[in-house]
């Protein structure tokens, strides 16, 4: 499994920041490759054409680039991205058409995923999420693909912790509804694989 | 109730429940971690949780397929930062003219003043050359036989008491026939003019009994009253 890091090493991040509050471009080109697939990973659970994804990034990496000489070093800079490219995304899918049926697909979870016609644990999993509210597959997201902890997504979200719990309890519950046999075949594959 | 039942309900179970995401992608803290593991021991439905829940962990946290090639982003991103950066210096650019532009009147007022102030400089260099100039061709003192500067009709140059009054001043001087037409100096030196046809010398001569006067003495030796007797 390649789970991608979640911290690259902060002095690196730290430093690059630093030259970027300075004007350099160089720096921000650096920090642009080295967050790119995580953002754009992270992203795809936002809007799945990537057009808008490279917008979001770019968007959010304009922001880096003006806002740099405003970074304190109360998070680690990579929580600090995460948190631009969350409200980048979310204002962006505000503007957007689509963001309405996105929004809308919370209200369908009755149609549950028949796992038995699915030849892919993943794409039933992708599915499944693609049905939860943007929050709740967003809180996954982040706990999951990025590895955040609780507080840490709290940070990025800017929402309290008991939201995020929340969020995150209401996510699993509909992932059950809609995934009805995931869960056994789950068991059975971790039964297989212990 | 069941004794699995009874678990569910309990606190525990709903806070052991609700941070077991967390627990499986390892960010829990090390207290929280030692408190489900507790919960595990005696809640199936946790276990159970923590099994399903691994398994969307390994699921999600597995790269995508899709492979993400950075590099025609950035160059868009390095467009934008262009724009930007374009758009902001001719913005700078016409501020600067219009800040340049309108800092000419005061940039004339400034080379006026310079100039002004040079021409100011350059006349008291040249005061202040006259001065060094007439000090080191005249002595820099004064002498109550100067010939410079003597007063139309003065015969006589004196000196007095500092702490003569005026009244013993007028009376010395009238008894002298003379009159004041010029002083003191810095010196404290009186130009002293006949009032009289009496000769100069006598008048010296009554000034020289008052030990007030501390010096007198004639500037033109030959001269005499002008005064009509």
């Amino acid at each position: 499994m390649a789970l991608l890091a979640k911290h690259p090493p902060k002095g690196s991040d730290n430093e690059l920041l630093l030259a970027i509050a300075a004007g350099d471009r160089r720096a921000l080109e650096a920090l642009y490759l080295g967050y790119h697939r995580r953002l754009a990973r992270f992203l795809c659970r936002f809007t799945p054409r990537y057009e808008n994804v490279e917008e979001i990034i770019n968007d959010t990496f304009m922001a880096v680039w003006q806002r740099a000489k405003d970074f304190r070093g109360e998070s680690q800079v990579s929580t600090w991205i995460l948190a631009i490219a969350y409200r980048t995304a979310l204002n962006s899918l505000r503007r957007q058409k689509n963001h309405a049926a996105a929004q809308s697909l919370a209200g369908c979870p009755e149609q549950a995923i028949d796992p038995m016609l699915e030849t892919d644990v993943q794409d039933w999993l992708n599915r499944g999420l693609d049905r939860l509210p943007i929050e709740q597959r967003l809180t996954l997201e982040l706990a999951y693909h990025m590895g955040y902890s609780l507080e840490e997504i709290a940070a990025i979200t800017g929402s309290p912790v008991g939201t995020v719990k929340a969020r995150m309890f209401h996510a699993r519950q509909k992932l059950r509804e809609y995934l009805p046999a995931l869960g056994g075949a789950v068991a059975e594959s971790a039964r297989g694989g212990e | 109730m069941s004794y699995e039942q009874h678990i569910e309900d309990t606190l525990e179970h709903q806070e052991s429940s609700e941070l077991i995401p967390w627990y499986v992608n390892g960010s829990i803290g090390e207290l929280d971690r030692q408190r489900i593991e507790a919960h595990l021991q005696t809640c199936a439905a946790c276990r159970e949780d923590v099994l399903l829940e691994r398994h969307v962990y390994r699921s999600m946290a597995a790269d995508a397929a899709v492979e993400y090639i950075p590099a025609a982003s950035l160059k868009r991103l390095q467009a934008r930062l262009d724009t930007l950066h374009a758009e902001a210096s001719p913005r700078d650019a016409p501020a600067l003219e219009q800040r340049s532009r309108g800092s000419m009147p005061w940039q004339g007022w400034l080379a006026a003043s310079i100039a002004a102030m040079a021409v100011a400089l350059s006349l008291l260099a040249a005061e202040r050359w006259m001065q060094i100039h007439n000090r080191m061709s005249s002595p820099n003192y004064y002498t109550v036989t100067s010939p410079q500067a003597r007063p139309p009709g003065e015969v006589i140059r004196a000196v007095f008491s500092p702490t003569l009054t005026l009244v013993e001043l007028q009376a010395i001087l009238g008894e002298a026939q003379l009159k004041i037409v010029s002083g003191p100096t810095e010196a404290g030196v009186y130009s002293l003019a006949a009032n009289s046809s009496r000769p100069v010398s006598l008048s010296l001569s009554l000034l020289r009994q008052h030990t007030a006067v501390r010096f007198a003495e004639i500037t033109q030796p030959n001269a005499r009253s002008s005064v009509a007797p």
